[in-house]
């Protein structure tokens, strides 16, 4: 449908949330921002990310960016998370310009995930 | 195409009845001259507008002469408040009216206030019905105008149009009624309610869009002055070449209502019932409006630590609404659920489940089934942390 507000990408990971859920004994972060809230775990392996999880509370495309993260880093080094931008999962999802404060929510709580990793949780 | 959807979306439009469709087409083919013409084909046309006037005049219990035909409930609204408000101007300029008014009343309201009117705007109780003490204590003098919906169409709540029509006549104030949602699905006789000024609009009871009607009582003081120009047609109230087919679809549509409008109520309160039933004990879920006394085809929920959009989205393919039609792209919390005293995040939650005559119980329980579950994953899927 033309005016469809989901694209493919964010109906496929919304409905298949395969990284939903909890990390115990991994590091953390969690952020409530912006009518949402978001709480990201990793686990690491010799400077990899061995393993990613999410929870989130908000708008599908907020559930789909979580989904389409954790998909794209797992397996990648701990350092490649400073590099994350809300941009490109902007621009992969078709986020409305009006959603980009949520999105960028995502993008601290990566980053603050990225601080942690190695150093344990982030208050 | 085969259906790929359950529509549970009937307040905000109605598929046209099958004999509503087929009697429209026969219009078109025997009736497509300009009913204003003199000659033969022109009365053609004329005579199948009459005849669809006395249909909806024996809905309404009213005489045919009385009725105007629009392009719908918003422009019957138009016309109704800023066409009454207009013609009384030089008694007063006081309005009243509900802050859970529909769009099409209240963007009039706001629009008369820049016009030098004042407009009282009351609130109604947690249920959203309107205390008629309260609506009688804030008439003034100069009070010349009070519109009131009949049936709210985001809530289903009823109002008491009997008692606050009475007050009005009691004070000389004219009462417009909104009835898009009422009219065809409730038994409306304006012979026994004191309302002067009724909109009504074909497309929720089964008939076409872009044909309505602004109901205006033959009674002294109870006029409107035209909001649209450009012709004679309907005494100048409202000029404009009249679609007949359209009207004649809104006619049948209008018979077609009257000889089922029990059934219809026995039908929708059952399938409200099952509808409830199978969400009632949800942890959090409550009822936007009044369930025992609200018409209905309408169930309005919302939901705790549930986000509205998801939750939508998780629905599908249940087609519902989260708010009135006219809201569904702005993701505001709706104003009608914020009058009731509900929380931002409890108004953004709401989902309007709208049953209608083609609706069956399978399909509610399959509704219900997924609300449930829909509930169950999207908290599943919400960090455990106190909103």
């Amino acid at each position: 449908m033309s005016d469809d507000p989901y694209n493919a990408l964010v109906r496929d990971h919304f409905a298949n949330t395969a990284h939903a859920g909890d990390l115990p004994g991994g590091v953390t972060a969690d952020i409530d921002e912006q009518g949402i809230r978001l709480r990201l775990s990793a686990t690491e392996d010799e400077g990899r990310i061995q393993s990613l999880r999410f929870r989130a509370w908000g708008c599908p495309h907020v559930i789909a960016a979580c989904e389409r993260f954790c998909c794209q880093y797992e397996g990648e080094p701990g350092a490649s998370l400073s590099e994350f931008r809300a941009a490109d999962i902007m621009r992969d999802l078709s986020v409305p310009v009006e959603k980009t404060g949520r999105i960028l929510v995502l993008e601290d709580a990566v980053r603050s995930l990225g601080q942690s990793f190695g150093g344990g949780s982030v208050p | 195409m085969a259906k790929d959807f359950i529509y549970l979306d009937y307040a905000a439009s109605t598929p046209v009845d099958p004999r509503v469709a087929e009697h429209m087409h026969e219009c078109r083919e025997s009736g497509y001259a300009n009913p204003s013409s003199n000659h033969i084909a022109g009365r053609v046309s004329r005579a199948n507008i009459e005849r669809a006037a006395e249909q909806l005049a024996a809905l309404l219990n009213v005489d045919p002469k009385t009725l105007v035909w629009t392009s719908g409930a918003t422009e019957s609204d138009n016309l109704g408040i800023a066409g009454a408000a207009r013609f009384r101007s030089h008694r007063g300029k006081h309005l009243v009216t509900l802050l859970t008014e529909h769009k099409a009343v209240t963007d009039v309201f706001h629009m008369l206030e820049k016009q030098g009117f004042e407009v009282t705007w009351l609130k109604p109780d947690e249920d959203g019905r309107l205390d008629p003490a309260t609506f009688a204590s804030e008439l003034r003098d100069d009070t010349q105008l009070a519109s009131v919906m009949y049936v709210n169409n985001e809530t289903g709540v009823t109002q008491d149009i009997e008692t606050i029509g009475s007050i009005c006549r009691e004070r000389d104030v004219l009462f417009h009624v909104d009835a898009a949602q009422a009219v065809g699905k409730i038994p409306i006789d304006l012979q026994a309610l004191p309302v002067d000024l009724l909109s009504l609009t074909a497309h929720k009871f089964y008939g076409p869009k872009g044909i309505g009607a602004l109901y205006v009582a033959d009674r002294p003081g109870c006029r409107v002055e035209p909001i649209l120009f450009g012709g004679g047609q309907q005494q100048r109230i409202r000029p404009g070449t009249l679609p007949a087919d359209l009207i004649a679809g809104l006619g049948l549509a209008a018979e077609i209502a009257q000889s089922g409008i029990e059934t219809d109520l026995g039908h929708l309160g059952n399938l409200r019932r099952r509808l409830w039933a199978g969400i009632r004990d949800i942890e959090g879920v409550l009822v936007n409006g009044d369930i025992e006394s609200g018409f209905p085809g309408i169930l309005n929920v919302s939901v705790s630590d549930v986000e509205g959009e998801s939750l939508l989205l998780e629905l599908e393919p249940i087609c519902v609404a989260t708010g009135s039609a006219c809201n569904s792209k702005s993701r505001e919390p709706s104003y009608v659920l914020r009058a009731l005293g509900r929380s931002d995040l409890l108004a953004q939650s709401a989902i309007r489940f709208s049953m209608g005559r083609p609706t069956t119980e399978d399909e509610v329980e399959f509704a219900a089934r997924r609300y449930r579950e829909a509930v169950t994953r999207l908290r599943d899927l919400a960090p455990a942390v106190a909103l």
